[in-house]
């Protein structure tokens, strides 16, 4: 890997790329590195390459001359590597539907010579509703100083206020006079409702105003309240933000907020939702995410599929590096790949029984993308095949323990949101009962406390018909955070 | 096609997880690949086979405990037939198997000898002893004298006193 790359790399380009491919990814990459737009040395260094490799590559007989010096481009190693495992080695020839699991991890190959993480380009869109008075506005303040104060030279932090309008504070500058932007953090009053899509809003453009494609781009919004109207409003804008490469977050705090729409807002992103449900906690949770902000090796990692012909994806989630649920479409935004935490995905695909000739059944086929900040050169999207041979004779099969373990969780998880469908459709009994065969699966796991809130609001239910507030979020994040890797460690 | 061997719900074949209840369906792969025809559940054509499901909630070799929900405590049961449930009283020469009393059975009217849980044919049943306050499974009123099989996750009200019922196979014991 000491060696210069090829030519092809150097482009991001693939072998069989096509002259007009060439041409463009020579101009994008000239555009960026060219010495009338950059002062480094590095990148006019890499601007000399990229000419030469562009000069080689787009004529034909020197293209040609060229490739007979490379290695087989098996022996090629990618920047990402990518590992499956599923649920089942083959799927038996059946006049029924059937499941199959797929665990797929996409892990950073990162040499000695790995440069630091990407800076941060980050809006903080802060409620400052009334309801956020008192000791919610406190801690607050006191982190969004704290991060301040660790801000690397080349991050940059903006913070926007909000409630039934938007106000920027901090705008986005680098880090420059830290005790006026402290007092102007002190200053922050609450007062108003709570919108969130003005706030949100003004953060996006914050983060536009700095938008640089080899920063981590990202949005964290806190909000303590329900938003109303405006949901699709915000909903519209993340798809804009996933777009040009911004990654939106978002922290809960207390039981007002509507999760179903921070969630889904988080997650058109790639971006996490984080439920708070102590003001105390705000900090540890705020600091938490910074710091997986500040381990970002490769970004916006993006699966773009099509399913194959009889195959349905059921249930797609995030295992790692955050958990969270993703929408069951393409393009899947996937988020970052840290330096120390690969990113895993799982998936759940119902499979229509397979015509008579099929050997082989497809259940996804696409590309995974992703940008390696601090590779100035695009990286290779990595093809991505799911499939399953067919055979004709059913043998017991013993999926792989990683997959059995995460869907041992995940199965949780999903009894939750079975039961808060129940209760939805009014079905209050069935709710209950859900809840307390989820409550003896959690003491089975050893969580009595999750355990004992089930119990709590199985009875809550048959009595008042829904779900506490409290309760109701408890359980959600509660459960899903049992899929947080490591978890075990991290019990008390 | 699968069916559940705790609540007999049908799954696709290849889950491996019951959507209904969240039972395990597989085996999963123990470094010591020792058989384990307890918790296998075979796939489409096995289960023609045998078409029998799995009886529910058997406790032949499983170990009974009692989760009082209140105080978040487990009280693992000795193996035995029988137990009767209630509480000690003053001056009464009444002893029943399990003494209520420290989990405020007083308060939440439990009789003192309340109700009596026992093994039936490897099943766990509770019969309710003509108790004021009642007993009731699952939120049903229970007919005093007659027995009523229970599965692993029931919640049983003794009076006000909320316990579940919790099944665990020997092997997670050890």
């Amino acid at each position: 890997m000491s060696k210069k790359p090829d030519y092809y790399t150097l482009l991001g380009l693939r072998r069989d790329a096509s002259p007009e491919e060439i041409r463009q990814a020579y101009f994008r990459a000239a555009r960026r590195l060219h010495p009338d737009k950059t002062n480094s040395v590095e990148d006019t260094e890499r601007f000399l390459e990229v000419q030469e490799a562009y000069d080689v590559l787009f004529n034909p007989k020197k293209r040609a001359k060229y490739n007979a010096t490379l290695p087989p481009e098996k022996t090629e190693r990618g920047l990402i590597q990518q590992k499956v495992l599923y649920s089942r080695q083959n799927v038996p020839r059946m006049k029924e539907p059937q499941l199959v699991y797929a665990l797929i991890e996409y892990s950073a190959t990162i040499d000695s010579s790995a440069p630091p993480a990407p800076p941060l380009n980050l809006c903080l869109v802060l409620d400052r509703s009334t309801s956020m008075q008192g000791q919610n506005m406190d801690v607050v303040k006191a982190t969004a100083i704290q991060l301040l104060r660790r801000l690397r030279q080349s991050d940059t932090l903006s913070v926007v206020t909000f409630s039934d309008r938007a106000e920027t504070i901090i705008p986005a500058t680098s880090n420059v006079e830290l005790k006026k932007l402290e007092a102007r953090i002190q200053m922050l009053q609450t007062s108003g409702g709570t919108e969130i899509f003005q706030g949100l809003e003004t953060g996006y453009h914050e983060v536009r105003r700095d938008l640089k494609k080899s920063h981590v781009n990202h949005i964290i919004l806190l909000t303590d309240g329900h938003t109303y109207g405006d949901e699709e409003q915000c909903l519209e804008l993340a798809k804009d933000a996933a777009e040009a490469g911004i990654g939106i977050s978002g922290l809960g705090i207390g039981v007002e907020w509507n999760d179903d729409f921070l969630d889904k807002l988080a997650s058109l992103t790639g971006g996490s939702s984080l439920y708070v449900s102590r003001p105390q906690d705000i900090q540890h949770i705020l600091i938490e995410k910074f710091n997986k902000l500040w381990q970002v090796y490769a970004k916006e990692s993006t699966l773009e599929f099509k399913l194959g012909e009889g195959a349905d994806l059921r249930y797609a989630f995030r295992l790692q590096p955050e958990v969270g649920l993703l929408p069951v479409e393409s393009p899947l935004r996937l988020g970052p790949i840290l330096k120390d935490m690969d990113l895993k995905i799982l998936m759940e695909f119902m499979v229509q029984p397979p015509s008579r000739h099929t050997e082989n059944v497809c259940l996804l086929e696409g590309e995974f993308k992703v940008s390696i900040s601090s590779q100035p050169i695009p990286v290779h999207s990595v093809p991505v095949r799911l499939s399953r041979s067919v055979v004709d004779s059913a043998r017991l099969q013993t999926p792989p323990g990683e997959i059995l373990k995460a869907l041992s969780h995940l199965s949780l998880y999903r009894l939750q949101e079975q039961a808060r469908m129940e209760v939805a459709a009014g079905e209050y009994t069935q709710a209950s009962q859900r809840l307390q065969r989820l409550a003896t699966h959690l003491l089975e796991q050893g969580e009595r406390g999750l355990a004992r809130t089930a119990l709590l609001e199985a009875e809550h239910i048959q009595s008042q018909k829904k779900f506490t507030r409290e309760g109701e979020k408890h359980i959600k994040y509660g459960t899903r955070d049992l899929l947080l890797p490591g978890q075990e460690e991290n019990q008390p | 096609m699968i069916i559940c061997p705790n609540c007999q719900h049908k799954e696709i074949s290849g889950a491996l997880f019951c959507s209904q209840c969240g039972a395990q369906l597989v085996a999963a792969a123990s470094p010591n690949s020792q058989k384990d025809p307890m918790t296998k559940i075979s796939s489409h054509t096995k289960q023609k086979t045998n078409p029998k499901p799995a009886p529910p909630a058997e406790a032949g070799g499983a170990r009974i405990s009692l989760h009082l929900v209140e105080s978040g405590q487990i009280l693992p049961l000795a193996v035995r037939k029988e137990f009767s449930l209630g509480r000690v009283a003053k001056g009464q020469p009444i002893m029943p198997d399990i003494d209520l009393t420290p989990y405020k059975a007083y308060e939440n009217g439990v009789s003192r000898l309340h109700a009596m849980l026992k093994l039936v044919n490897n099943q766990v049943a509770i019969m309710d002893l003509g108790s004021s306050n009642g007993t009731y499974v699952n939120g049903n009123r229970l007919v005093p004298n007659a027995v009523h099989l229970l599965n692993h996750g029931d919640m049983i009200h003794l009076g006000k006193l909320k316990i579940q019922i919790l099944f665990s196979p020997d092997d997670k014991l050890n």
